[in-house]
């Protein structure tokens, strides 16, 4: 989901990025669950659902081309258990924008609701990009 | 199996090995598919020398290790701080533990403070930072 109509140097805070929406399912749980190492429940790992966030984020972000973007930081509040099967809305946003000498910050926050646009979980990523 | 909560409790530790499959596999469900992970040709040209794991997959492990720890309190009712320290590179061996710290009330819910720690092989340190979980209140 890259935004096209935006460019690196555009982004603001308080840009919005067209929201993501992601089925999980039970092929991407047990592949999630898999890639871990981890056995569960009929709900979806948490983590599994952040994965989508951070995955739509980087289709997101419109970097320059052979930028290596860096995860910095990663703040996160679980508000609610996700069965198997539901759908999410990923919502993100640019919350600040940091030039700090060679490299520069990027602070996106994230929130991710069910189909009743009842919170799931919400977070902050900072991302690190050498410039 | 949940751990009986108090301050000074040890959590985990949980031990995982990182391979070149396991980052292509993380790729796989997660749908990151940046070269710095899945291409070793590439990644070996850049300033890490070779393929890093996904940092949210080191934070999948910080998060398996408090799930076992505080089940659905985690699941449903916690909070995360993490600092990316440095990178998990296939063949490490990653060790992640934590701690409870302290254990507050407010408004008759009970809070766990924990920090953990996900450290390398080497004892470098790969991800750390803390955690409050909602634990079950007093009429709960």
């Amino acid at each position: 989901m890259p935004d096209k109509t935006i460019s690196y140097e555009e982004l603001t805070p308080g840009y919005k990025f067209p929201p993501a929406t992601y089925e999980l399912n039970a092929s991407f749980v047990s592949k999630y669950r898999r890639a871990v190492d981890s056995s569960g429940d009929g709900f979806v790992p948490p983590l599994a659902i952040t994965a989508c966030a951070i995955a739509a984020m980087t289709k997101s972000v419109p970097l320059p081309p052979g930028t290596i973007a860096i995860h910095a930081s990663q703040e996160l509040e679980f508000s609610k258990l996700v069965p198997v099967g539901a759908t999410i809305e990923c919502r993100i946003g640019v919350a600040q924008k940091i030039a700090r000498g060679r490299m520069s910050m990027l602070v996106l926050e994230l929130e991710i609701l069910d189909k009743g646009k009842e919170k799931v979980q919400s977070g902050r990523a900072t991302i690190a990009l050498p410039t | 199996m949940l751990i009986e909560i108090q301050e000074g409790k040890a959590l985990g530790p949980v031990a995982k090995h990182i391979t070149q499959e396991t980052i292509n596999l993380y790729a796989e469900a997660s749908g990151d598919f940046n070269p710095i992970h899945v291409d070793e040709s590439f990644a070996a040209k850049t300033p890490f020398g070779g393929t890093i794991a996904h940092g949210m997959l080191n934070l999948a492990y910080v998060s398996e290790m408090m799930t076992l720890a505080f089940g659905q309190g985690w699941v449903s009712g916690g909070k995360l701080r993490a600092k990316f320290k440095e990178s998990a590179r296939p063949g490490d061996t990653l060790t992640i533990s934590g701690r409870v710290d302290c254990i507050e009330k407010k408004d008759d819910v009970s809070y766990a403070n924990c920090n953990f720690e996900c450290r390398n092989q080497k004892g470098e340190i790969i991800v750390m930072g803390e955690a409050i979980v909602r634990l079950a209140g007093d009429g709960e």
